[in-house]
């Protein structure tokens, strides 16, 4: 297990001639993906656009999506590790019973005809959606698609990607990932960069209580985290730089008003595939930029006397 | 027997890295430089002595007094000496250990005993996720070493196990045995889903039933002759097992053929 096998989604469109969406809605969460990248795009490969792709749907409802769909594969609830790791299984020409399959919602004849259609293709990609990565097993599951993904290449082209939301998402974990070694759940209190999700990860450690402090840009934890994350928020100081009032910024101490980004702000913001796009601003804002505002508190920060362990001048203090 | 008596004197406001609670790190020191230990609260380095109550010199004998629930990596890489600990354990505990004891009469958390390769570590009270794990991106669990849970445990219990032995008598959650690659992993109180995923070898004993993955394949039913000598050593070690480990029968299921492995999962019959 480890990596992500993957590719940008100009390949996807010019080459990809089996697209399966497992646990995402892309017509009503992505609505453009269809028809800028994947569907109905005429590609270099694929020279007549939907007449050459195949799409698969693997969720647990039919949801509009599965309208676009050749084949659509509801499994049950929370039983997507059991089919993908069955289809691993397949995939390698391993022996299953069928009733032991008969618990996923799909039977032995739907998954081997899902491997074989997987095999076969000239280039496949697996786009994942939080159906997959949010349900129980959560980075397991994900793991076992991107490792499904990686093993179909001793057969074919395979690729997985994530079916990335909410704004720059993608930019925190690539600028962790070059600054630190690591997408997210870093930390950084012993002066080196430490990963360890369900420690470090910002859920658990609001969960725990183990900060006692928070600075939150860009998100929106107050309205999409659990409610004792929430509360631990609103107990301790919480900075949000955001453009716009927030359920965070309503429980926050400071909200500091910041320019949009992309509309009254410069920047630079990653698409799923981790292509960098630069934005330029069409409007001026009375603002500063979340930039401009991180900046000025760095600056306040490093005129503040340096801290030193014990032993190695003065003792430190909690001001600083 | 000499022994070093530390009581905390109330809980740290964040989580507190203190790996200099260890035999081998204390056993050589006097009381003042014992005091002088540095421990980590958050980023700020601070002396052992703003947080514990130090009762005597340095030992091979440490023994905890208080609620370290958000005291990490206590008996961090030891390899030799007791801890014992009157309240519960934060994460990391014995992490890294090769050797020595480490008792618990309280709850403990996560990452319990990950990657130790010697040593026993005894929890009387519930653990959390991740016993005897790998690290995230390391490739071998615990490699050998005892770790017995007489409470429940987490998630992702015995990840990537290598040697060793993992006991746990209450029930626990899913992924135990995750790519498991040897050791074993005893099962008592039964466990959620997902038992033994991508297991490529060791075994896993579990005496109540268990939802599989469809790609465990049923073997055989029979009475394996090496759990008396594992309910022998299990006695031995104070941990009292139901006589139905050693004189029951065992659905044996092989696995996982999605990796495909050579794992095997003992499910006893009632």
């Amino acid at each position: 297990m480890g990596g992500k096998v993957t590719c940008t989604l100009g390949e996807v469109k010019n080459r990809a001639d089996l697209i399966v969406y497992w646990g995402g809605n892309p017509a009503e969460c992505h609505p453009r993906h269809f028809t800028k990248y994947t569907l109905t795009q005429k590609g270099k490969f694929v020279p007549n656009g939907r007449k050459d792709r195949t799409m698969i749907l693997v969720d647990i409802r039919e949801t509009p999506s599965a309208k676009a769909a050749d084949l659509f594969l509801q499994v049950r609830p929370s039983k997507d590790f059991e089919v993908l790791t069955t289809l691993r299984a397949i995939i390698k020409g391993q022996r299953i019973h069928a009733e032991t399959v008969a618990e996923t919602g799909l039977t032995l004849e739907q998954l081997q005809d899902f491997a074989e259609r997987l095999k076969k293709a000239r280039f496949g990609v697996l786009f994942f959606g939080m159906g997959l990565s949010m349900t129980r097993g959560k980075h397991m599951n994900s793991a076992a698609l991107l490792a499904l993904a990686a093993e179909l290449n001793a057969f074919t082209k395979f690729v997985a990607m994530p079916m990335r939301g909410h704004g720059n998402v993608t930019g925190g974990d690539v600028v962790m990932r070059w600054t630190t070694g690591y997408p997210f759940g870093v930390n950084l209190s012993r002066g080196y960069p430490r990963f360890n999700p369900g420690e470090f990860s910002t859920v658990d450690l609001l969960l725990r209580g183990d900060n006692d402090a928070a600075l939150i840009l860009g998100a929106d934890p107050g309205a999409t985290m659990p409610q004792p994350a929430i509360d631990h928020l609103a107990r301790i100081p919480t900075i949000v730089l955001d453009p716009k009032v927030t359920h965070t910024s309503r429980l926050a101490r400071v909200h500091i008003t910041t320019a949009a980004t992309g509309i009254s702000a410069p920047g630079t913001v990653y698409r799923m595939d981790e292509i960098p796009l630069p934005l330029r601003p069409a409007l001026k804002s009375p603002y500063p930029t979340d930039e401009d505002v991180v900046r000025r508190i760095y600056q306040a920060v490093a005129k503040k006397p340096a801290w030193l362990p014990a032993g190695k001048g003065r003792r430190n203090t909690e001001a600083n | 027997m000499n022994m070093t008596r530390l009581t905390l004197k109330g809980p740290p406001p964040v989580p507190l890295e203190a790996e200099v609670l260890s035999p081998d790190v204390i056993a050589s020191l006097r009381h003042d430089a014992l005091a002088a230990l540095p421990v980590f609260l958050g980023k700020r380095q601070r002396r052992l002595d703003d947080f514990f109550t130090i009762e005597g010199d340095g030992s091979d004998h440490l023994e905890i007094h208080g609620d370290m629930e958000r005291v990490k990596w206590i008996g961090r890489g030891m390899t030799r000496g007791q801890i014992t600990i009157i309240g519960n354990a934060g994460m990391h505990l014995g992490a890294f250990m090769k050797g020595g004891t480490i008792e618990v009469h309280g709850n403990a958390a996560d990452w319990v005993g990950a990657e130790m390769t010697g040593g026993l570590i005894h929890i009387h009270g519930d653990a959390g996720g991740q016993i005897g794990a790998a690290y995230r991106g390391s490739l071998s669990g615990m490699n050998g070493g005892v770790i017995l849970i007489e409470g429940s445990a987490g998630t992702e219990i015995g990840m990537r196990m290598r040697r060793g032995l993992l006991a746990v008598k209450g029930p626990v959650r899913d992924f135990a045995g995750l790519q498991m690659k040897g050791g074993t992993l005893f099962l008592l109180g039964g466990a959620e889903l997902r038992t033994g995923a991508w297991m490529v070898r060791g075994t896993i004993v579990c005496l109540k039933p268990l939802t599989l993955l469809p790609t465990f394949n049923y073997a055989c039913t029979y009475k394996p002759v090496f759990l008396r000598l594992y309910t022998r050593r299990l006695k031995e070690l104070g941990f009292s097992v139901p006589s139905q480990l050693d004189v029951g029968s065992y659905r044996r299921y092989s696995g996982d053929a999605a990796v495909p492995g050579k794992g095997e999962i003992l499910v006893g019959q009632p």
